[in-house]
């Protein structure tokens, strides 16, 4: 562990008790640095959010530690947490979750009121940020009337406007097209790297991998270490090649996430006459 | 640390119209409900002692025992008068004959405080005359403008007091109120109707300059057997008791209506305002707004509600104060600020208790929440 950065050791969570008891994560260990980038990939209920709400003292692990620059937050009382999370933490959402009722500059503004700044202050620390990010124009809107790329630039700045130490995204370009999903990983990237904070993405979309400094795969509570992955040609997802269902094209081998994108991808062929192999 | 608590609280009741005008017009309604009556029972008891307090009288004499006018009777031998007259202090005293009855005229019928006034009388006679004579004789009668105005009467009309009918010779300034009018007929027209001789039902007493009311009072009831003398600001502050502790119980009952009311619209609204708002309070949770502030939202959401509400009904119920008599109705509606300050205070209360269920709701509110997917903010 680094002086900055964040740590999970050896944590695990458990929901229920007994014969019903479930793991969602299991003995999970990995470190962050600062200035660093992770995704952490892998299928629905792998647990990743769990970790990740973990991760942002949203919720308490069963048993190990999870430390962010040197503090162990999973031992820190409630009454300090949400002070970590207002100074310590940036949340970025799949749904982007804005205050719908408060303007673009409000959103981001009201964050650094929260953690004590005067309402100028804040606004005008938030209006640099906003501006930065190319929302200049934007100020005076509500969140409604952006597009959804928009949405997610003000929330990055709603992220990093108390200068957070590590940035949590859950799924940040799931409901946003390619090109705006990449422009959101490249701002992410240069949060990281100009401002040395630890930026944790957890994401089910193979087309950001490359922006990414680290990539985990988290299956059944667990991280698999060198799982080969491949992406479904049908719905993007990445898959593990090793449990993924397959078919042969041009004697390449494709990997798919269910039968129903095999299907899929297996009708288009045959529709469009090329009459490739399946196994 | 006020700052976003205002604004969310604001911006929050803003966001739905429909929801606003509900909680508003609601807290608004009930409010004007115990505004406006209490205005009303403020209005009766400044009219109702508007005969006393416009009499000329510094003391009022009754029978032992009697110290108002409302549903009162009072028998006092006539010889009472020349022995008021004789009190120390006491520089004029006259005597008035009072029942209460059903006055009507041109179908309208109402009940009425009738005076009866000797034709020399120079105490308790109407205080303004409109038109026409100020004494009445015999055959005569003096009424109100109030009721002059709903029976659509005037001098030279007729009007039954009595069961006798007497023709009007005068029309005095309205000295009644919502409970009845107050009409002038001659005395011996008044002793003859009710079979009454040498009685007054009250002696009036003027005192000599520099002489205390109470002190004339105090010597005229130790001078003279078997009578209560009043003066008048005490005699009117006995009649204004009264009338108060038979309207006391209505009163109590509608306030509490009024105020259930207003607490449950606010609580419902506010219950639903945050019911509907749990994801963005968990997403303030996550984001480390503390308890407080997110308990102050819903606080400022409630009180912002009520003091609008409450501006609302004080608006309304002072608009109704200045049409209601504009209408010529026989009403006066006085905004006590007592009363205001009373409601204001207890609109606080509400304000506060509606807050309970939903700072709970709030409080049991998981942050976790934000990472739900599929349901936007």
């Amino acid at each position: 562990m680094t002086a900055s950065g964040l740590e999970v050791r050896d944590v695990t969570k458990r929901y229920g008790d007994g014969a019903t008891a479930v793991n969602a994560v299991r003995g999970v260990s990995f470190a962050v640095e600062a200035g660093e980038v992770v995704l952490i990939m892998g299928p629905s209920g792998s647990g990743k959010t769990t970790l990740l709400s973990m991760m942002g003292a949203l919720l308490r692990p069963t048993s190990g530690t999870i430390s962010l620059d040197g503090t162990v937050l999973s031992e820190l009382g409630e009454g300090r947490l949400p002070d970590i999370r207002l100074r310590k933490f940036g949340f970025i959402f799949q749904d982007f979750n804005l205050l719908s009722a408060l303007t673009v500059l409000e959103n981001v503004a009201i964050v650094a009121e929260l953690a004590g700044l005067k309402r100028r202050a804040a606004r005008e620390k938030a209006t640099r940020m906003l501006t930065e990010l190319g929302l200049k124009d934007r100020l005076g809107f509500l969140p409604e009337k952006l597009s959804g790329g928009e949405k997610q630039r003000v929330a990055i700045a709603r992220a990093l406007v108390n200068d957070p130490a590590l940035i949590l995204a859950d799924e940040p370009t799931a409901n946003l097209d390619s090109a705006i999903g990449h422009e959101i990983m490249r701002i992410l990237r240069r949060v990281a790297r100009e401002n040395s904070r630890a930026v944790v993405i957890v994401s089910h979309d193979a087309r950001i991998r490359d922006i990414a400094d680290r990539v985990l795969w988290l299956e059944d509570g667990e991280f698999a270490e060198a799982v080969e992955l491949a992406v479904d040609p049908v719905c993007g997802m990445s898959v593990e090649r090793a449990k993924a269902t397959s078919a042969e094209r041009d004697g390449a081998t494709v990997f798919f996430c269910s039968r129903g994108c095999r299907a899929e991808f297996l009708g288009e062929l045959t529709g469009s006459g090329s009459g490739q192999a399946a196994t | 640390m006020t700052g976003p608590i205002w604004l969310l609280a604001r911006r929050n009741l803003l966001r739905n119209r429909v929801r606003l005008v509900a909680s508003i017009g609601g807290v608004a309604l009930a409010l004007s409900l115990v505004l406006a009556l209490n205005a009303i029972v403020g209005g009766v008891a400044t009219q109702i002692t508007t005969y006393i307090d416009r009499s000329g009288a510094d003391v009022w004499v009754a029978q032992a025992g009697v110290h108002n006018l409302h549903m009162a009777k009072s028998s006092l031998p006539g010889a009472v008068v020349g022995a008021v007259r004789g009190v120390s202090g006491v520089a004029q005293a006259s005597p008035i004959l009072y029942a209460t009855e059903t006055v009507s005229a041109k179908d309208q019928r109402q009940i009425a405080y009738v005076i009866g006034l000797p034709t020399d009388a120079a105490i308790g006679l109407p205080s303004t005359i409109r038109t026409g004579k100020a004494v009445p004789g015999p055959g005569e009668v003096i009424v109100g403008q109030d009721f002059a105005n709903v029976a659509h009467v005037g001098v030279g009309d007729s009007v039954t007091v009595f069961g006798r009918d007497l023709r009007i010779v005068g029309i005095s300034a309205s000295e009644g109120n919502l409970l009845n009018t107050v009409v002038f007929v001659s005395f011996d027209d008044f002793a003859k109707a009710q079979r009454v001789a040498n009685v007054v039902s009250f002696v009036l007493a003027r005192t000599a300059p520099g002489a205390s009311a109470d002190a004339v009072a105090k010597s005229i009831e130790l001078s003279i057997p078997g009578v209560a003398a009043l003066s008048r600001p005490e005699f009117a502050q006995q009649e204004r008791q009264l009338v108060m502790a038979m309207a006391g119980d209505v009163i109590t009952m509608m306030n509490a209506i009024g105020f259930a009311v207003a607490l449950v619209v606010v609580a419902l609204t506010v219950y639903v305002a945050t019911l509907s708002g749990r994801r963005e309070y968990g997403l303030l949770k996550a984001l480390g707004a503390r308890g407080r502030v997110l308990y102050g939202i819903v606080l400022a959401q409630a009180g912002l509600s009520v003091a609008f509400g409450f501006l609302a009904a004080l608006a309304f119920t002072a608009a109704l104060a200045m049409l209601v008599p504009a209408a010529g109705l026989p009403l006066t509606l006085s905004i006590e600020p007592g009363s205001v300050i009373a409601v204001a205070l207890v609109a606080t209360v509400i304000a506060g208790v509606s807050s309970v269920l939903p700072v709970r709701q709030v409080a049991g509110i998981d942050p976790a929440i934000v990472f739900k997917k599929g349901v936007a903010l």
